[in-house]
């Protein structure tokens, strides 16, 4: 069936395979990583012209959304409006307090994040388990190694390599992730971890005494550097807490805001906020409660020593 | 007549490659995103032998491995592939070609991949392997492998008698 050839030609072929394994492993900068690294480059570039000629023929993925339960898809729209309502009702409040706020939080910044858009344009397939997307963004538009991305709803992933017109967003759900993250309100801080499923992360506390409930909402400690992770992201909100006060390991699952199954366009953060946001990115859902707290007011005093620039011209970008 | 061979499977393999990452990928389908590069490895493989069917494989999955967003161990998937040719050409004869056996092995060739890329995935240390998840993926790719290669092996043939009636099995 094989001639003597083809035979030492898979053979030579199944070497090759294996050696790229141990090279891949051994990791570092080398002419295979160029070469990996160049053929990837030219890959998403034909990943660019495949998206966008595939993107009218997406919406087909709308189809299977509403073969499921309607009346459930309903019955959570009725609410979501509900909620709207009443966040009209409340906003013209709101309005009014928020020009007392603004002179404060023009200096702290709600999120002072400079952010790059991009698009996803290639998801990674299920079966290597890992969740990775491809944005059409890349080198050539400041993207660097390590950057949070992020978007409307709140935390992604972080940037895992860069070429020069896309890159490879490790997103948090990835059970390689680690963020170190913030509940708000209480300020408790502890590590979020991946678990590889979309809708379950795991939380766990460094103060296993600390309360928590279903309901609160988590944002990012942030890195330094801002790298990589931007301070002051929300991330997503306690859905299940096991364990009891006091019980050594209390383990909290987390629902992320953002739908890692639908995204469109994300934002790569390029520059972090010069100061902590805090809690005020987070959607506004236990009230406006959090937002006038005197922690803008905390923001606003202590960079001055360290960046006195910050003073000397406010930034006008948050009004 | 070899070169027009060559010309043909790079061009098929690069064209399920973008549209896999670019469209089956994006579409959010139950389960495992559907392997198109695998399906036509395997029609290739039927169409030219284990030989041919082996080297496109190896190169298929090396191209795989680097496509972004792919962010596992380059060469495991190109170690598949190259299994995956070689064995369906050798497996199958061109003289016993009936729907339920390619069939079969398309099927076995796509879900066999997910359980076997996990196995090595897990061998070499990736540490992102959760094998809770690998029945229903490795199900769901060799049903949806099944469904393209219906589609994929007679489209494959064709062309490769088309192109190439000299050298197709």
């Amino acid at each position: 069936m094989f001639t003597g050839r083809a035979r030492a030609l898979l053979a030579a072929l199944l070497v090759l395979g294996l050696t790229l394994v141990i090279f891949d492993l051994r990791g570092g900068q080398g002419p295979f990583s160029t070469l990996t690294s160049g053929v990837g480059a030219v890959l998403g570039g034909a990943e660019r012209v495949g998206s966008a000629v595939a993107s009218p023929f997406i919406g087909i993925r709308d189809w299977w959304g509403t073969w499921g339960d309607q009346r459930a898809k309903i019955a959570a729209l009725e609410s979501e409006n509900q909620q709207l309502q009443s966040l009209v009702h409340r906003s013209e409040n709101d309005r009014n307090r928020a020009d007392q706020l603004d002179g404060l939080l023009r200096v702290a910044g709600v999120g002072e994040y400079r952010i790059v858009p991009a698009e996803v344009i290639a998801i990674g397939p299920a079966q290597d388990f890992a969740w990775t997307v491809t944005i059409d963004a890349g080198r050539a538009d400041g993207i660097e190694r390590d950057m949070s991305v992020i978007n409307g709803d709140g935390l992604v992933g972080r940037v895992q390599s860069v070429r020069s017109n896309t890159s490879t967003v490790v997103l948090i759900v990835d059970s390689t992730i680690s963020v170190g993250a913030r509940v708000a309100g209480s300020g408790e801080v502890g590590i979020l971890s991946g678990t590889g499923q979309q809708e379950s992360m795991e939380f766990q506390m460094l103060d296993p005494l600390a309360p928590m409930q279903p309901g609160d909402a988590l944002v990012t400690f942030g890195s330094k550097g801002g790298r990589p992770y931007a301070p002051g992201i929300p991330i997503g909100e306690v859905v299940k807490v096991q364990g009891t006060a006091g019980q050594l390991t209390r383990v909290a699952t987390i629902r992320p805001f953002a739908d890692m199954s639908a995204l469109g366009v994300v934002g790569v953060v390029i520059k972090p906020p010069r100061t902590d946001p805090r809690d005020s990115v987070l959607p506004d859902r236990q009230g406006a409660a959090t937002l006038p707290t005197p922690e803008p007011t905390q923001a606003s005093a202590s960079p001055s020593p360290t960046a006195p620039e910050l003073n000397a011209s406010p930034v006008p970008s948050a009004s | 007549m070899k070169t027009r061979r060559a010309v043909l499977s790079a061009t098929l393999v690069l064209i399920a490659l973008v549209l896999q990452t670019s469209f089956l990928g994006r579409l959010g389908l139950p389960g495992a995103t559907p392997d198109l590069v695998l399906v036509v490895v395997v029609a290739l493989s039927l169409a030219y032998g284990p030989g041919v069917g082996g080297v496109t494989g190896f190169i298929a999955g090396l191209l795989v491995d680097m496509a972004p967003p792919a962010d596992g161990v380059v060469g495991l998937t190109a170690l598949i592939g190259l299994a995956v040719g070689t064995i369906t050409g050798a497996a199958i004869d061109p003289r016993d070609r009936t729907i339920v056996s390619i069939s079969g092995m398309v099927g076995a060739s796509t879900g066999g991949a997910v359980i076997v890329y996990a196995a090595m995935s897990s061998i070499v240390g990736g540490g992102r392997v959760d094998w809770s998840l690998v029945p229903g993926l490795a199900l769901s790719a060799g049903l949806y492998g099944v469904l393209l290669g219906m589609a994929v092996v007679p489209f494959v043939t064709w062309a490769a008698r088309r192109m190439t009636p000299d050298l197709v099995l």
